[in-house]
Formats: structure tokens, C-alpha cells, sequence
């Protein structure tokens, strides 16, 4: 295959004086992985914009440390997202260069907290029109993205601990693809995924060339980042209309857990877009509007006996195998909706703002977000505690 | 013309390559005395030409060869001898206009017997390696016509001057021949049949000859004198044809592909409600193509097909099955008491299985529920005595029915599936055919791992679902590398690729 062009250029955000500093050699790294609109974009927007915005976080079931989870924004960097979007440049043309831009988004709140909701939860198509990201599935690109914070609490006598949270945006076909076929794993960062072994991909072969050598950059770079993972979160999306799309989830996942095994790493599964789940949203819905619930929820007897991730038969046989069902799977949702298209949002009293009428001053819902990361950070420090006894 | 889609069953590997041996001549004579009809009196149905039914057995032999690639030739006779198909391999896409040819082929003069069978062996001549192959004499009738070659009415006996003696021309030092007549009507009276005398009197110079030389073959001569007699032997089959509402995987969209997955996988995950897939056999991986049988004159293996209908009725039903043909007809005609009549007045010529079986389907089309499933459920029983080979085909064939009958989608679409992937795989290779094949029975074993998970009591659960989890797996990983090994085997292998790893999501 002819060698492509790769050109790099950096596009600075409005208010980021600087570019990311570089990770340091302690900075842990956790990969982020899901399918398609399974929701990592939104994790990512969100969960960095909460370390600006402070943005509330909802708990279900409630927690009796009122939420206190030692997680920062990192300081002494500006930067708290940094994504590299990778792109072919001309995609019609098979010997076009890949071109690479860095944008870095930094802490600083945003003017209206709504419009970051209406852009996030809005379909794909949508979201090419409402924003200036570069948001909707192209084959012709996908973007890595990074977000820089802290773990650790201040009793801790070593402080907190840098880390780093990382996955292939805009490219979930890459992850999934990557994670459900073994003969596609690389077995050092410095590996390169071949032609050959792509073709386990279906229908790879039948690809145009320059999506084909796409798809190889994004399984090679995936394949890296989570070789020095030192956790991985796994989103799963209980809102999959499409056959195909579920197929796919479940392909990924049942890879992830033959990954953590053969690589003894810490798993957390986040189940995301919680908030279409009828039973959690109904708990959601209490805890917003009576500020004395508290919700007693049953998350690990709602996945396994009533089956709300449509994977009940895997998790019960994954229990105890590098995840433990009720302290490492987690309802999440970062951009609750009413279920009418609209946000919802709480006021500064913390009851839920009205949706119509004079633009709320109010900020989004989000439900348990921060858990899934806390918890992954957590299993970091375990399993290094361990090695260093 | 729609193609048959044949499901030869056959014990023979189709991976290795034909050899000499494997090359095939049918001489077929094509002398007036052909168009005489054929007495069919046990079995109550109406003569039938000479000629009719001797292409029946061309048909036949054609379809084979152009399954199993292996090269074919046909010779033709009357006084004068010709060649119309040369030996060498059968294309598939060729076949509507070589059966176009011999549909047009008129009986005409009289036979040159041994010229004809000297040709053939030309045919089948292999430089010194001498006359190789098989070869198929089908007559009904005396040589009265050959000007080159002439066999001697008793060892040792003079020939007639001018004439070459036939024996040593078509047996050669080194040489290893398959000869069988398939003599057509009584010849004990001169016109009315084949001439058996002269043709015992052949085949015992041959085999005298093949003892001296030390050579291998086999030489037979088989008298028929019924239609009935030639399409038993002829065509043992199971026929079938499709549903109206029939569409291929390939003119499926990818979610719809992906909704029969999930469908045929609800079949295997719910055996209580789908009673019908505990009857299924795993296919069996040489189940479909295979090199021919050299003895299908003799002990002919159950033909199981499923005939397309897509754009019609098939041609040459008729011409090519006989009685089941002229059934399938008047069923894809909606003449069902017609089809049900001649069920009966082919009794006796019609493999039991396949009657029955084309009774239950002709009244479950009349909507006689009850008399349909009573049809249904003594085939079933006759499908019981199949040898293995031939059975899981014809048991899925039956279960599609039934399935049918009790409107069971789940089932249907699980077993059009493992039909149509065995048929549609029936042109790849061989090892892409067996491994696939081999997914498939392992897909169809999850069934068991997977009920335990359901029927597991709260302690064994874990173990259950831990078992099931890595049998899935296993079934994954072989599925990647059949990928990998196949990637370049086209459609047919990727969409049955494709079904299987959907069906593989879907058994959690």
C-alpha cells in the first residue's frame, strides 16, 4: 500500500492558553470503550465539563458520603480535553494524505449550560448542524480523545494521582471491531494491526482502500492505548433499536471480558443512557423532585434478574472473573432527558427546573457519571498496592 | 431457466480432484425404434416413449456431472454416430443449453451399436495408458448399422469381413473400464428390445480379455422393460420445491439478515416452543455436492433437492424426474387433486418418504389440516429408515413443513437458513463447505448448553452460564478463523458467516 501523507496541525479552543502538558511517567491511564452512540462522547463532554461547570451529579441508589468522591480537575493543566482527529483528506481519492488536528478544550464554564445538553443529545445528523465538532460518523475519520484529572484524596499521604482517560472517538466500529476479534490483538504498544489480520473484520475486503487503511490506523493506535491501559471502562447502551447493533454490543463485550482475563486488568462496565430504562428513570425522577428520597435501588438484581442490560447470562458468568457484579457494573446517565426531548434539569435549589417557558437557569441532570471513573481509579491504586506489597 | 438446486447425497469426497477413472461417456441411442413407448403397467400409468425416458437418465447424469465438475462426454447414435457434448467438464451455466439440445434430439434410422462404443472409448482413450473411464451404453435395440467395428458371436468365431474386431479396440493393455448397458425392453423377440445375446456374448469376450490382461473394470448389462423399472433405478429422489414467500439471504438487507439471526436463534434458545429443531440432524459436512457414484444405475442414493421457482415452474420437470416431476407440476399449477392422483398412480415408482411427503404438502395446499398432518407424520416415520446420509436433508424438508403448518417462524427460518447455506455453499470449496458446515452443528449444539442456563438452579447458575459463555466462545474463535482462512470465498460463505455470529450474539 502506498505510503500516506500525514500532516499535523493544532487548533486552540477560545480561552486555552496552552497545550496539554505531556502525561507524567505515574499518570495511570484508563480506556474508555462502547460501540457506536453508545455514549462515550457524551461521558467524555460531560464528565470534562463537570470539573469546569460543577456541573451536580445525581446518585442512584443514594450514597451515604453524599457523593464525596476524591476526583479533580487537574490543575496544573489547563487542559482538560484534548481530541486528535484523524482524517483522510480527500476520501475519494485512494493515495490522499491523513491529515491530523489537535484541539484542546479547557476548564472554564460555558455560558449556556443548556445548549451544551441540546448539542450532546442530539441524534448524529443533528449534531453536525447544532455544533462546530466534527461529531457525525464519517468513515474517513476518527478522533482520540484524552481527558486529564486527579484521583486521590488528601489524606492520602502520596496526594493524588494524575490520570488519564482515553478512547477512539467517532469510531466505536473500530473498538468493537477491535476488542470482538482476538486475531486482531496487538501483544505490544509498538505493534501494528496487518492487512491480513483485518480481513477476520466481515465484509473488510470489499471496503474502499482508503477506509480500509483508516480502520488499520484506528485498530493500531486502539490497540496501543489499551496495551498501557491500566483499566478499561465498557459502555453498554441498553437502547439499541437495531438487531445488528446489539449483536455488536454483545460481540464487544464477551471480547472485553477474554481481554481483561488474558491481561489481568481492572474492568468497570457503565451502562449508559440509563435514564431509557424505566425502572432507574422512575428512581431518577423521585430523587429530583422529593429531596428527602432516598433510593434504595437494586442495581445488580435489575441486570441480572430482570435483565436490564439484555446481557444477564454473561454478566452472572463473568461474576468473579475480574468483575464483581455489584460493585463494578453502574447505571449511568450523564444527559438526562424528561423523555420528552428536553433536558432535565435542576435549579439551584436542587429541585428539577421547569423545561418551558424562560430559559432555566437551571443545569442538566447527570446520574451516578463520575462512579464508573472513580471506581476504575480505584481498582488502579488496589491492584498497584498489591504489586508494590 | 431455474436451475435445480440439487443436494446430491453422496459418501465421496468432492475436494479431490477427478482422475481418470472419474470420466464419464454415455452413449445414448437415438434409433427410431426409441420412439416406441415403454409398457408401465404395474404402476397403472400411461406408456412412455423410449426416448423419453432415456433422457430422463442424460438429464440426470448431466446434472450430476455438472455438481461434481467431473468431465462428462455424450455420445449419440443412429446409423451414424456423433458427439454433441465432447468429453470434458460440465459448466453449470451451460446446462439450459445443453438440455435445450437434447430435448431436440429426434429418434431417427437405425443403430450403429459397436461404432458408437468405439467412440466412446476414443473418448476415453489415455495414450498408452489405454481406454480409462466409464462408459454407458443406454439401447434398446440390435446392431444393425455399424460399418467399422463388429464383435464376434462367439470367442474365437470369425468377424465379418472388412470389420475391426471391437473387444481388443476397446480394451487395450493398461486400460481400466467400466462398461454397463442399460438395455431398454425384452429383446427376446427381434424390434421389440435389446439384443441381449449379442450383448452378454460382448461383455463376456470383455471380461475374458480384462483376465488375460490383468486389467480392473467391471462389465455389466441390465435389462428394463417398464418405465417404472428405468425411473426406480433412475430416480430414487426427494424433490422438493420452494415456498412462495422464499426470499435468498443475499436480497436481504443486513438488519433484516440480522432479525432471521435473531429469529432462528430464538428457535434453538426455546426448544419447548419449538419442538420441531429437536428433530433436526447437524448438516452433514459432505453433505451437498460430492463426486458422483459410479454405480447410480445400480443402487441409486436418495436425490434430494429443492427445485427454484423463481421465475416459474422448472423446465423439464417432467423430462428430468419422471412421475415426481409431472406431481411438482401440477402442484406449482394449483392442481392438487391432479397432484394427489398421481401420488397415488406412482406408488409403487416413488420412494415412500417422498410420496408422502408431497401428499402432506399437496393437502396442507388444499387446507386439509388433519389429512396433511397425518401425511406429514408417516414420512417422518419413513424418514426414520434413511440411510444417514441422506436423511438430514429430507428431515429438514419435513420439519420446513411442518414448521409451517403450525406456523412456527422461528423454526422456518432457522431451517431455511441451514438449507439454503448447505445449497448455496454447495459451489465453494470443499473445506470452506465442511468447515462451515461444522459451525453450523456446533451452532445448533449451544442449544444445550444454553438450556441449562435456563433450568439451573440459583447455586449452578454460575457454572451453567460460565460453560455456555465458553462454548460460545470456542464457537466464536473457530468463526474468526474461518474468516480469516475464507476471506476471499465470496457471498455465500460471508452471509452464512454473518448468521452465524448474529446467532451467536443472540444464544446470552
Amino acid at each position: 500500500m502506498a505510503e500516506v501523507k500525514v500532516t499535523t496541525r493544532t487548533r486552540r479552543t477560545a480561552g486555552a492558553k496552552k497545550e496539554a502538558k505531556a502525561p507524567s511517567a505515574d499518570t495511570a491511564r484508563i480506556a474508555v470503550v462502547g460501540i457506536p452512540a453508545s455514549g462515550k462522547t457524551t461521558y467524555f463532554r460531560f464528565l470534562a465539563g463537570h470539573f469546569g461547570l460543577n456541573l451536580p451529579i445525581l446518585y442512584v441508589p443514594s450514597r451515604d458520603d453524599g457523593g464525596n468522591l476524591p476526583l479533580y480537575g487537574d490543575l496544573d493543566n489547563d487542559v482538560a480535553l484534548e481530541e486528535t482527529t484523524y482524517e483522510t483528506t480527500d476520501p475519494t481519492d485512494p493515495e490522499g494524505g491523513l491529515e491530523t488536528t489537535t484541539r484542546f478544550y479547557v476548564n472554564r464554564p460555558m455560558e449556556d449550560r443548556k445548549k451544551l445538553w441540546v448539542e450532546l443529545s442530539a441524534g448524529r445528523e443533528d449534531q453536525g448542524i447544532l455544533t462546530k465538532y466534527p461529531l457525525p460518523t464519517k468513515f474517513n475519520q476518527f478522533v482520540e480523545m484524552k481527558m486529564r484529572f486527579r484521583y486521590g484524596t488528601p489524606e492520602d499521604p502520596t496526594g493524588s494521582r494524575p490520570m488519564e482517560l482515553q478512547t477512539v472517538d467517532e469510531a466505536g466500529g473500530i473498538i468493537a471491531d477491535y476488542f470482538s476479534y482476538d486475531r486482531l490483538w496487538l501483544e505490544d504498544g509498538e505493534g501494528e494491526v496487518t492487512e491480513k489480520s483485518c480481513r477476520v473484520i466481515p465484509h473488510f475486503d470489499s471496503w474502499r482502500p482508503d477506509r480500509r487503511d483508516l480502520w488499520r490506523r484506528g485498530l493500531t493506535l486502539l490497540g496501543r492505548f489499551v496495551h498501557e491501559a491500566d483499566a478499561i471502562i465498557l459502555f453498554l447502551s441498553p437502547a439499541l433499536a437495531s438487531l445488528r447493533d446489539q449483536a455488536q454490543q454483545i460481540n464487544l463485550a464477551r471480547g472485553v471480558f477474554r481481554y481483561i482475563r488474558a491481561r489481568d486488568l481492572p474492568l468497570v462496565i457503565a451502562i449508559s443512557k440509563a435514564d431509557r430504562l424505566k425502572d432507574f428513570y422512575g428512581q431518577v425522577e423521585q430523587s429530583v423532585r422529593e429531596r428527602t428520597f432516598r433510593s434504595q435501588f437494586d442495581t445488580a438484581d435489575f441486570l441480572l434478574r430482570r435483565d436490564g442490560a439484555g446481557m444477564g447470562t454473561i454478566l452472572v458468568a463473568q461474576e468473579g472473573r475480574g468483575i464483581s457484579t455489584k460493585e463494578d457494573v453502574f447505571l449511568i446517565s450523564s444527559a438526562v432527558s424528561t423523555g420528552e426531548g428536553h433536558p432535565m434539569m435542576v435549579g439551584e435549589g436542587g429541585q428539577e427546573a421547569p423545561a418551558m417557558g424562560t430559559p432555566t437557569l437551571g443545569v442538566p441532570v447527570m446520574v451516578n457519571t463520575t462512579l464508573p471513573l472513580a471506581r476504575a481509579c480505584e481498582r488502579i491504586l488496589a491492584k498497584r498496592s498489591t504489586k508494590g506489597a | 431457466m431455474g436451475a435445480p438446486q440439487t443436494a446430491m447425497a453422496s459418501a465421496t469426497d468432492a475436494a479431490s480432484p477427478p482422475t481418470l477413472r472419474d470420466r464419464n461417456v454415455l452413449l445414448l441411442d437415438l434409433s427410431k425404434s426409441m420412439l416406441a413407448p415403454l409398457p408401465d403397467a404395474p404402476s397403472g400409468r400411461g406408456d412412455r416413449q423410449k426416448i423419453e425416458v432415456a433422457r430422463t437418465a442424460v438429464f440426470r447424469i448431466l446434472q450430476d456431472a455438472a455438481a461434481t465438475g467431473t468431465p462428462f462426454g455424450l455420445v449419440t447414435f443412429t446409423e451414424t454416430v456423433r458427439v454433441p457434448v465432447p468429453l470434458g467438464e460440465v459448466h453449470r451455466e451451460n446446462l439450459p443449453y445443453i438440455e435445450n439440445l437434447l430435448a431436440l434430439l429426434q429418434p431417427s434410422g437405425r443403430s450403429a451399436i459397436w461404432d458408437a462404443i468405439a467412440v466412446g472409448a476414443d473418448l476415453l482413450r489415455a495414450g498408452t495408458q489405454g481406454v480409462r473411464g466409464n462408459l454407458v451404453l443406454v439401447t434398446d435395440g440390435w446392431d444393425n448399422a455399424s460399418a467399422r467395428f463388429a464383435v464376434r458371436p462367439e470367442p474365437g468365431s470369425p468377424l465379418k469381413n472388412g470389420y475391426n474386431d471391437l473387444v481388443p479396440y476397446v480394451l487395450p493393455a493398461h486400460s481400466e473400464l467400466n462398461l454397463r448397458i442399460v438395455g431398454i425392453g425384452s429383446g427376446v423377440e427381434r424390434d421389440r428390445g435389446v439384443d441381449g445375446a449379442a450383448m452378454n456374448a460382448f461383455l463376456e469376450q470383455l471380461r475374458a480379455r480384462a483376465g488375460e490382461l490383468g486389467l480392473a473394470g467391471a462389465f455389466s448389462f441390465q435389462e428394463v422393460t417398464t418405465g417404472s423399472q428405468l425411473f426406480t433405478q433412475m430416480v430414487q429422489a426427494f424433490l422438493d420445491v420452494g415456498y412462495e414467500d422464499d426470499r435468498p439471504l443475499e436480497e436481504l438487507h443486513p438488519e433484516e439478515l440480522a432479525q432471521h439471526a435473531a429469529s432462528a436463534a430464538k428457535a434453538l434458545k426455546e426448544p419447548q416452543q419449538h419442538a420441531t429443531v429437536a428433530r433436526l440432524r447437524a448438516p452433514h459436512p459432505t453433505g451437498t455436492g460430492g463426486a458422483p457414484d459410479p454405480s447410480y444405475l445400480e443402487s441409486p442414493d436418495l436425490e434430494i433437492g429443492v427445485l427454484s421457482t423463481t421465475g416459474g415452474a422448472p423446465a423439464y420437470l417432467r423430462e428430468r424426474y419422471g412421475p415426481l416431476g409431472e406431481v411438482i407440476e401440477c402442484y406449482l399449477a394449483a392442481q392438487y387433486d391432479r397432484a394427489l392422483k398421481l401420488l397415488t398412480e406412482s406408488r409403487e415408482v416413488l420412494p415412500p418418504v417422498t410420496r408422502l411427503y408431497w401428499q402432506a404438502r399437496v393437502e396442507f395446499a388444499q387446507r386439509a389440516v388433519v389429512e396433511a398432518a397425518r401425511s406429514l407424520l408417516q414420512a417422518w416415520t419413513e424418514a426414520e429408515k434413511l440411510p444417514p446420509a441422506s436423511q438430514a436433508p429430507v428431515i429438514r424438508r419435513l420439519a420446513l413443513l411442518q414448521a409451517r403448518m403450525q406456523n412456527d417462524k422461528e423454526t422456518e427460518t432457522l431451517i431455511r437458513f441451514i438449507d439454503e447455506t448447505e445449497h448455496r455453499l454447495g459451489e465453494v470449496d470443499a473445506s470452506a463447505r465442511e468447515r462451515l458446515m461444522d459451525l453450523l452443528a456446533r451452532l445448533m449444539e449451544l442449544r444445550g448448553t444454553y438450556q441449562l442456563t435456563r433450568l439451573a438452579g440459583e447455586g449452578d447458575l454460575q457454572d451453567a452460564a460460565l460453560r455456555h459463555e465458553a462454548a460460545v466462545e470456542d464457537v466464536f474463535g473457530r468463526l474468526q478463523d474461518a474468516r480469516l482462512e475464507f476471506a476471499s470465498a465470496g457471498p455465500a460463505v460471508e452471509g452464512a458467516l454473518d448468521f452465524i455470529e448474529i446467532c451467536l450474539a443472540e444464544m446470552r
